[in-house]
């Protein structure tokens, strides 16, 4: 079985093969949530993965959501072509920006497996998912005097 | 009491392929039969609890690479059986519902394929069809954000509407192409407004091409707006029979 990532050449599709190196995030839907239940299986001792299926299925508030694409559209720049920092930024403004709890759900339970299973281990193996554990705290915080104020 | 990891279930004549990489202490990945049916199994590491890293991986590799030569029932993570209950409780009981779910999964593999917009071009996109946001996006811009809460939301969910209108229709289209190369869908829940496409694909052995085809046709089509992510072949875990 290899482990190796295939990437295309052509087109839109990055393709990876089964057997893990798509990276955690899609072994966990797989295998966490998938896959044949049958009665007789014992109850065994897990490492945190109880938690971490429920918090994949928790969806943002929406008003996460809408601030945190709001952000992104206000650093839009609209009258630019093809400008190369354009994407790099949206992007870390999305993930720097707003991060910690307004990350997608999914990422968010990822990074926590991330956090339980990798503690000690090396992250070499290009899981992109859970590589931006060093982004600093989200700097979004005026929410709730803006709240009381009005 | 010894217990047993079950990763899924083969016909019982089924040859796993060789140097398979278990996740129990001796690596060791076996088959058990009764008459028909087998179940894929290995030791259970008995120091610690399962739920490595290393353990979910494991038991991916496993099915997955089974699922390349042949039809498996893969089990959901973790599976432990006592030992002396693989034949008596797993396998016997449920032989016929097993090897029904077998037969229908013969030849065929799963793809899992996701979608997701370029965020920058789509979102100018959208802003660019709609003055209220532009308008809004001029009000908000150099405010503080306390002083502008809540026309940042209101900014927000006319973007996460439109995007999600998109999406829709994108999604769609998507799908229509896919379909005809799949002999199953199944779709997943769409999280973020960006999402486009989450679904997995039952796909005939024989016809991986021809699907693998359709998607690069498709994101040919979408190039710049949507990036796409195919994993596969894998187990048919989204194919299983429900309980």
């Amino acid at each position: 079985m290899t482990m190796a990532t295939q990437r295309s050449t052509a087109g839109q599709v990055e393709r990876y093969t089964g057997g893990g190196p798509s990276g955690l995030a899609e072994v966990v839907e797989l295998i966490l949530d998938k896959g044949l239940v049958i009665d007789v299986f014992v109850r065994v001792s897990l490492v945190g993965i109880e938690i971490l299926t429920i918090d994949a299925r928790i969806v943002v508030a929406s008003v996460d959501t809408f601030l945190r694409f709001a952000e992104a559209t206000n650093r839009l720049d609209l009258y630019a072509h093809g400008g190369k920092d354009l994407g790099d930024l949206a992007e870390s403004v999305t993930r720097g920006g707003a991060k910690g709890k307004t990350s997608g759900a999914l990422e968010g339970a990822v990074e926590k497996v991330g956090e339980v299973f990798t503690k000690g281990r090396r992250r070499d193996d290009g899981d992109e998912e859970d590589d931006d554990d060093d982004e600093p705290a989200p700097r979004r915080r005026a929410r709730p005097r803006a709240r009381e104020r009005r | 009491m010894t217990a047993t990891y079950v990763y899924g279930l083969v016909r019982a004549e089924a040859k796993l392929p060789s140097g398979l990489d278990g996740l129990g202490p001796s690596g060791r990945v076996g088959t058990i039969a009764h008459q028909q049916v087998a179940a894929i199994v290995s030791d259970v590491p008995t120091d610690r609890p399962l739920g490595t890293r290393d353990d979910l991986l494991a038991h991916e590799r496993v099915l997955d690479a089974v699922a390349e030569r042949t039809a498996v029932l893969p089990m959901r993570f973790p599976a432990v059986v006592e030992e002396d209950g693989v034949v008596s409780e797993l396998l016997a009981p449920h032989q016929n519902r097993f090897m029904e779910a077998l037969a229908r999964l013969d030849g065929l593999v799963q793809f899992n394929v996701k979608g997701r917009f370029e965020r920058e071009p789509v979102l100018r996109e959208i802003a660019q069809a709609d003055d209220r946001i532009i308008a809004l996006r001029d009000q908000v811009s150099g405010q503080p954000e306390d002083a502008t809460y809540y026309d940042r939301i209101r900014l927000g969910e006319l973007v996460v509407t439109a995007m999600q209108q998109r999406r829709d229709e994108v999604g769609r289209r998507v799908l229509e192409r896919l379909q005809p190369c799949a002999e199953d869908i199944s779709p997943r829940r769409l999280v973020e407004p960006d999402e486009v496409v989450n679904a997995a694909f039952l796909v005939g052995r024989d016809r991986i091409k021809k699907f693998d085809d359709a998607l690069d046709g498709v994101a040919r089509e979408l190039a710049g707006r949507v990036r796409f992510r195919l994993v596969g072949p894998l187990a048919p875990y989204d194919f299983v029979p429900e309980d």
